[in-house]
């Protein structure tokens, strides 16, 4: 490949005897002697006279930024080296075209790195990106480089500047709501249509309004799962905003996103959007993880929009956040993070898996899968990273499946639709795993009527169903109690559509979304209905955090009218009704898990009745400080319209001849009748006959 | 409350007014016939026919001899009270939206709409004069300048004239230099429905298609208290003896289908004149409620819906009772 200086002389050697061949050609057999003489000086330099020719040399650099170097390579004899060289060349061809390659040998063993050349340069840099860090096995990674940045680094200058320091970018106390000295909570809301959006803070009286900007997003906000960022949605991507004044804190690039899902301890961020920008070629993918701390993008997915992806999320996360997992048809793919590989470098084969569910207090999952011809559906608990199958139930005659974990993962509902013998009505079961003891013993629930909705308590061991068909729809209780499933108890003829627990737990409201717009208020520790109400083509409910309020709301989105949000007590007392023009979307903010110790609640909850008193002489004093402040204002309002009417009263007086006059001197300001004025009339009116006969006596 | 319903239209309500009295109520509706009633028991007393349309506006004279009404039949009539017999029609050339007598009783006041290109009109006559005769007055209101009339009120001492406008405007005229814009003030942003003037005729209640009423000082038109509802507020009142004000409106009909029909869910509501609080809603009617009215003695008020029932309101005590604090 590399020609020497030598190939110059040949060149020029080749002229002359053309040049003679021409000659003899033309029948001229004299040769003229064009050699320089003997002492002849070139005074033009090489470079002026062949420029053109001499760029066309190969340099020592040509070539070379299409190599790359490999390191950690096994180092393998002989008879492994044929075997070596398959794999390797298997992995680097998926970059492109692969020119030659070099396994430099010492004492008949492979160095250990290895030289590939590809065809285009491109592919030397797709190769540095793709395949650095490679895991071969659990001791060779890859470390790939092109063999042109060798010459970089050789080359680094002497004169070292330290990077400039980047100011800290202090984003503050994320976690600053939950230091507010009533514990109120805050929430979002979208209203105007989607112009304006504020955060309210739900203090007693009134909800005070904590910051409100026009345009904060162009479709709709979510919090995340700790409560310490707002997310907003732009076309070019997600805004996060936090702290006291709500900064941005972080912006992702994802134009077109859709959807978004955040990891539940709020380090990293997955987006979709199903926009396919042609402009940036297969770059560009549906899904990205980022992490939220430093705004990088981790790693992008494809998503397979007609086939297997048409829920979100995509991606499941475990409980803490350390492994997230898709399934694609007949597959399951663990991903772990911060690396962001698959867990053990290859997916779960489960053939026909339908769906998955991270439980959410331990690394393990739970899937099921269909009935196929003869096998029987099957549902499997998994733990990750094991992969060890913690418990598998096989079930018959199956035509549908719900997962349903307990909230602190205790147990897995799993529902069961089954044909009845007649084929015609659905029937469900309810089949409760117990995690939490050895072997995890199955029991069962059997209901007569397709269940319509399920939901567990967050805390304790409570759960309820709606089933039937409407209007005839029955709310059953259950509660696991030492092992086994007691039935509380049912309510017939509820208009419930939706179920939903307090998050502290033991209250729960029956509503019917968008239908009967029927709420009632349940204590389960009784099993009595403590309150209902209606709130007219209620849309959405959202339990507060705390458990304290429900806010129930009337979409713009779904209804163009009356479009409110009534703020009620847990106990079902209405307390507030908040008409809003064109209200949107309510949101609370969420909460992290209380750091509280269990026997610290305890102790709170022995001591109520102490603090109770505090918050409560607490709450005198605002509420007749509020009043105060109202009667104060009414004061003055009075005073001044009391100033005015006197001086309407004055022009009354004394533009009264005025009206007279005009109504011919009869006086007309009052409107009390004079008594001389009326003239009584007496009218007799008939009203009854009545004919008595009297004794006809002499 | 003990309400008396009377049910003497066909279609929906337009106007109610009392007269000065208090002894008569004064109706007309869509259905093109006035009816009269006594406020004491809801009898009715008798009907005014004579109309082809929608009347849309009915006022009575001081002394309750005459009853002037205007319709969408292209014509505004004045009656005669006791017996019904139309004294004169003024025919127009487009509907009339609002009739008024003066302070005196001498000269009544009409304006016409904006239809099939005639401009709305504003005329004022005297009806002293000869049933034929010219207008004492007659102006004609640009639309390109300025929207078209909807409710029109004399001002006190027949000095000028208030209209209230299609975009919210409302304009001050004087009637002793001949129709001369005084001034005009935009504090609404839509339709204003409906115009009341205070009993001692010093105050002015505006109510609108923006969801608000508004009170203003009659001769200067400053605005001085606003009142909010969620609805359009389709007319408003003031009461003769006390700090408050009712509100009545509703949906547009269309929308009415799919807001709450429970029950009559279209309420009048009463606001504290100064505080601009809500203290109190009337259920009752089954359609958006068009015109409202107290009795002059302020111990009742009527409402008119567009379910074409009138509904007479006797307060009770808790009513009188009732304070805020202060």
């Amino acid at each position: 490949m590399v020609t020497s200086m030598d190939g110059e002389q040949d060149w020029e050697d080749v002229k002359p005897r053309k040049k003679r061949q021409d000659d003899i050609i033309n029948g001229n057999e004299e040769e003229p002697d064009f050699s320089d003489p003997e002492d002849f000086e070139e005074d033009v330099s090489d470079s002026e006279f062949l420029a053109d020719v001499l760029e066309k040399k190969p340099k020592e650099a040509d070539g070379i930024d299409a190599v790359i170097v490999v390191d950690n390579v096994p180092v393998v004899g002989e008879e492994r080296l044929g075997k070596l060289k398959t794999v390797i060349t298997k992995i680097f061809s998926k970059f492109g075209k692969i020119h030659s390659d070099y396994y430099p040998e010492f004492e008949g063993k492979t160095k250990g790195y290895i030289f590939i050349e590809y065809e285009q340069d491109k592919s030397a840099k797709d190769a540095v990106k793709g395949a650095d860090g490679y895991k071969l096995d659990k001791s060779h990674a890859f470390r790939v480089n092109l063999f042109s940045d060798f010459e970089k680094y050789k080359n680094v200058t002497e004169n070292w500047t330290p990077p400039e320091k980047q100011p800290l970018k202090d984003v503050g106390n994320l976690y600053y709501f939950l230091e507010d000295e009533d514990c109120n909570n805050q929430f979002s809301v979208i209203y105007e249509g989607g112009v304006k959006t504020g955060i309210f803070l739900n203090t007693a009286a009134e909800p005070s309004l904590l910051e409100q900007r026009e345009r904060w997003t162009e479709t709709y906000t979510r919090w995340s799962p700790k409560g310490a960022y707002l997310a907003t949605f732009h076309a070019k991507g997600i805004a996060l905003w936090g702290g006291e004044k709500f900064r941005q804190i972080q912006r992702f690039t994802h134009p077109g996103v859709q959807l978004i899902d955040f990891s539940p301890c709020e380090k990293y961020l997955v987006t979709f959007s199903p926009m396919q920008d042609p402009s940036r070629g297969d770059d560009f993918q549906a899904i990205t993880v980022w992490e939220i701390f430093t705004g990088l993008k981790k790693r992008s997915f494809h998503a397979d929009m007609s086939g297997e992806d048409r829920q979100w999320p995509i991606f499941k996360w475990s409980y803490d956040g350390q492994y997230f997992a898709r399934k694609a048809k007949g597959v399951l793919s663990v991903y772990e993070t911060p690396s962001m590989g698959l867990v053990d470098k290859k997916s779960i084969a489960i053939d026909g898996i339908s769906e998955f569910f991270w439980s959410p207090a331990d690394n393990m999952l739970a899937f099921w899968i269909p009935e196929n011809d003869q096998i029987p559906a099957r549902v499997t608990i998994l733990a990750i990273p094991s992969k060890k199958e913690v418990r598998v139930k096989n079930l018959f005659n199956v035509s549908d499946i719900r997962l349903n974990w307990h909230k602190q993962g205790k147990f897995l509902c799993v529902k069961v639709d089954r044909y009845n013998k007649a084929k015609k009505a659905n029937i469900s079961n309810f089949e409760i795993f117990h995690i939490m003891e050895k072997q995890v013993p199955v029991d069962i629930v059997e209901l007569k009527e397709q269940v319509i909705a399920f939901a567990w308590e967050p805390t304790g061991n409570k759960f309820c169903c709606l089933h039937g068909e409407a209007p005839r729809i029955s709310a059953m209780f259950f509660e696991i109690k030492g092992g086994k499933i007691e039935h509380l108890g049912t309510m017939e003829k509820k208009q419930a559509t939706h179920i939903f627990w307090s998050p502290a737990g033991q209250f729960v409201l029956l509503v019917g979304l968008n239908s009967s717009s029927q709420l009632e208020f349940i204590d389960t520790a009784d099993m009595t209905v403590m309150n209902s109400g209606e709130h007219h083509m209620v849309s959405d409910v959202e339990w507060d955090p705390t458990g304290r309020y429900l806010v129930s709301i009337v979409s713009w989105w779904e209804h163009k009218i009356d479009n409110a949000y009534w703020v009620w007590s847990f106990q079902g007392r209405l307390m507030r009704k908040y008409p809003m023009e064109q209200l949107c979307q309510l949101l609370w903010r969420p909460k992290p898990k209380s750091i509280l110790s269990a026997d610290h609640i305890k102790k709170i909850r022995k001591n109520h009745k102490s603090f109770s008193k505090i918050f409560e002489a607490k709450d005198r004093l605002l509420q007749s400080r509020v009043s105060k402040e109202i009667i104060d204002k009414r004061r003055s309002l009075m005073e001044e319209f009391t100033n005015y009417r006197k001086h309407c009263n004055e022009v009354y007086q004394h533009t009264t001849p005025y009206r007279r006059e005009l109504r011919n001197g009869v006086m007309t300001d009052e409107v009390d009748y004079q008594a001389e004025d009326l003239d009584e009339v007496t009218v007799e009116i008939l009203i009854e006959e009545e004919e008595t006969i009297l004794n006809d006596k002499e | 409350m003990r309400p008396l319903m009377l049910q003497g239209h066909e279609r929906a309500i337009t106007q109610i007014r009392y007269n000065r009295e208090g002894d008569l109520l004064f109706t007309v509706a869509k259905d093109a016939t006035p009816n009269v009633w006594y406020t004491i028991n809801g009898e009715r007393l008798g009907t005014y026919d004579g109309h082809r349309g929608t009347v849309w506006s009915v006022d009575v004279n001081w002394d309750s001899t005459k009853v002037l009404t205007g319709a969408a039949d292209l014509s505004c009539k004045l009656w005669d009270c006791e017996t019904g017999k139309v004294i004169n029609t003024w025919d127009t050339k487009s509907s009339v939206r609002s009739s008024n007598f003066s302070y005196c009783g001498n000269m009544i006041n009409f304006t016409t709409d904006r239809q099939m290109k005639h401009e709305p009109k504003i005329c004022i006559y005297d009806i002293r004069e000869p049933s034929d005769s010219e207008p004492a007055l007659s102006f004609v209101i640009d639309t390109k300048e300025m929207s078209k009339p909807m409710c029109s009120l004399w001002g006190a001492l027949n000095e000028y004239l208030i209209t209230g406008h299609d975009d919210g405007t409302m304009a001050h005229w004087d009637l002793k230099v001949g129709g001369e814009l005084l001034h005009s003030v935009r504090e609404h942003t839509a339709l204003i429905k409906d115009m009341q003037l205070s009993s001692d005729q010093m105050m002015l209640i505006t109510a609108s298609k923006d969801k608000t009423a508004k009170l203003f000082d009659a001769p200067s038109l400053n605005l001085m208290k606003t009142y909010k509802t969620d609805r359009p507020v389709n007319s408003a009142a003031i009461s003769p003896i006390r700090d408050h004000v009712v509100l009545g409106g509703g949906q547009e009909a269309m929308d009415v289908t799919t807001s709450n029909l429970k029950e009559g869910k279209f309420d009048a509501r009463f606001f504290h004149l100064v505080f601009e609080e809500e203290f109190g809603r009337v259920k009752g009617h089954f359609g958006p409620i068009n015109s409202l009215a107290f009795h002059p003695n302020g111990n009742s008020y009527s409402s008119g819906g567009e379910d074409g029932f009138v509904r007479v309101h006797q307060f009770d005590e808790s009513y009188f009772d009732f304070q805020f604090e202060c």
